[in-house]
């Protein structure tokens, strides 16, 4: 990944044009519906649903597989030790004191479609919401400026420690480090000249930014912001809005109401 | 400084590419069918305008990159074949920024680090962290942490580590950037002197002053390419192929070439040379 390029990329799609408040109420609202519903089916068509709003959107393939690249061993681990550790039903295969059972994959699926999702839900965001735009949301929406921007910068240095976290390592192994080495805690010990000389940059790299921004008047008080490009709700922004509140509480409604997704195999 | 150790002799081949390209994932080619050879003593300065190369081919030297195609050959070995902790026995190479390397609480340690990871005895790593804090005037800083000294001082620690391991080839990524020209001087006096010891100096710059002072071959790269590669006299006297790749020559080369009519067939390089040169002119002209 190159270094210092932010997440955002610029398109021409229909995701792109929606008002990033929009797209931070269907954040919000996917986010809840994914933590209400615990089924293994309704996670598979969320997952597959983000990718086809992904894929309308233009995104690269290069970005899908550098999501699932970063994703999927979390994925793994995590529902890996959810069927290993808690077998719930009647076991389909036992070998020593493991116990694999119907349930306990379908449960071990939920939470690893759960993440996978989510996280391409908040880079659906992402990708298409540069960051004044995402900082003109949340003022919209009455968040202080300074947490918007914030929030902004916090989402704008992710590359750019990525970045960092690649030259610092190539300059520790030109070093002699050899980063490959040992397992588990040892593993941890090799990588901890990387990880200090990483806290050292960033907590200079903030310093900076600290000064630069106050030079050039940030905080000022008594200061009425303008913006460059204000943002607007179009009518098919009320479309969308209403479109996903609407799906929202239906979903709600009928989990609460018919145990609807409560099940990790059973629909309803 | 004492015994180095060098287990080549001065002239035999040190580093090979040959029709190297390379791109980094997804983009386009950034090193574009690169051969060049190096021998053992050499002193080159890699230079070349902001984004032509010259970091993306030194990382190939101890393999921090693979060639996405082509080959580069250490001393005969394909580089392909060993990890970079390996190779960094050989190659060492200071980082453009100081603060991408520095983490240990203290100077001694932080120099202490590349000895010990190369699997020196203690003895030995304890011999050469002091010699080196010794031969950068850093002895004083010896227990202080070495990520809040200032830059100049940062600069050093850093190089020093790297000189602590005694390779037999050096790197430097831009070493004087941000340095007062006293600090530069100093820096670069020793190292010619482990260039006189017979290690393998690469040196990365865009100061000409330097590349005309010091070093005796030079290397330019544009767009992934290399213009020319030879005697730096040489190459300096065609200041058009460089004024393409927009380096301009020191100010003391421009002004002995406007005053060629003088005192001709010159061709200088540093102001010593220049006032060898030119140093009665004013007599002359009278
Ligand atoms: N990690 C990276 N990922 C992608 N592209 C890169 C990366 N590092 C460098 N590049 C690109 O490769 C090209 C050559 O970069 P390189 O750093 O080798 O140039 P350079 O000659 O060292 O420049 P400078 O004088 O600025 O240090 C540039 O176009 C740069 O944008
Ligand atoms: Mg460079």
């Amino acid at each position: 990944m190159p270094v210092g390029v932010d997440l955002y990329l610029k398109r021409q799609s229909w995701l792109h044009r929606v008002d990033p408040r929009v797209k931070l109420l269907f954040v919000g609202a996917t986010i809840m519906i994914l933590l209400v519903i615990k089924n293994v089916f309704f996670m598979s068509a969320a997952l597959l649903l983000v990718h086809v709003i992904h894929w309308s959107a233009k995104m690269p393939r290069g970005k899908f597989l550098f999501i699932w690249k970063t994703l999927l061993p979390i994925a793994i681990l995590i529902s890996t030790l959810w069927v290993l550790f808690y077998p719930t039903g009647p076991p389909i295969l036992e070998i020593w004191v493991i116990r694999i059972t119907v349930l306990s994959l379908a449960q071990g699926g939920v939470l690893a479609l759960r993440i996978t999702t989510m996280a391409f839900v908040v880079f659906a965001w992402l990708y298409t919401t540069d960051h004044p735009a995402v900082v003109r949301s949340l003022v919209k929406l009455k968040v202080p400026y300074e947490w918007g921007l914030t929030l902004a910068l916090a989402l704008r240095y992710i590359p750019t420690f990525q970045g960092m976290y690649g030259m610092i390592s190539e300059a520790q192994q030109a070093r002699g480090l050899n980063i490959s080495q040992g397992k588990g805690f040892r593993r941890v010990r090799a990588l901890m000249p990387i990880f200090v000389a990483m806290v050292i940059s960033a907590m200079r790299a903030s310093d900076q930014l600290a000064n630069a921004l106050q030079a050039r008047a940030f905080g000022a008080s008594g200061v009425e912001r303008t913006y460059l490009h204000d943002i607007h709700f179009r009518p098919l922004d009320w479309a969308y809005t209403v479109f996903i509140l609407g799906v929202t509480f239906l979903i709600l409604y009928m989990n609460l109401r018919l145990g609807f997704g409560k099940h990790p195999i059973n629909l309803i | 400084m004492e015994s180095n150790g060098l287990a080549h002799e001065v002239g035999d081949m040190c580093l090979e590419a040959t029709d190297l390209w390379f791109a980094y994932e997804e983009g386009p080619s950034v090193l574009k069918g690169i051969s060049l050879e190096i021998k053992v003593g050499d002193f080159v300065a890699l230079i070349g305008q902001n984004g032509s190369g010259k970091t993306t081919l030194a990382k190939h030297f101890n393999g921090l990159l693979r060639p996405s195609r082509g080959r580069v050959l250490l001393y005969g070995e394909d580089n392909r074949e060993h990890p970079v902790a390996h190779l960094a026995r050989t190659v060492g190479y200071v980082f453009q920024n100081p603060d991408h390397q520095i983490f240990s609480a203290t100077t001694r340690e932080e120099i202490a680090f590349g000895p010990r990871n190369i699997g020196l005895e203690e003895s030995e790593v304890q011999q050469r962290t002091e010699q080196a804090l010794e031969y950068f005037d850093l002895t004083a800083y010896a227990d202080h942490q070495p990520a809040i000294l200032g830059f100049g001082l940062r600069r050093k620690v850093s190089i020093a580590a790297v000189y602590a391991m005694r390779t037999d080839v050096l790197i430097l990524d831009e070493p004087t950037a941000g340095l007062d020209w006293k600090s530069t001087h100093e820096l670069m006096q020793r190292i010619v002197a482990l260039h006189r010891t017979g290690h393998t100096i690469i040196l990365i710059t865009h100061d000409m002053r330097l590349v005309a002072e010091y070093a005796p071959r030079c290397l330019v790269l544009r767009d992934g390419n290399i213009l020319a590669d030879d005697d730096t006299r040489e190459i300096f006297r065609q200041a058009d192929l460089l004024r393409e790749t927009h380096i301009e020559l020191p100010q003391i080369c421009r002004l002995a070439r406007r005053l060629e009519p003088f005192n001709p067939g010159r061709n200088i390089l540093t102001v010593a040379e220049f006032l060898e040169g030119y140093g009665n002119l004013a007599e002359r002209m009278r």
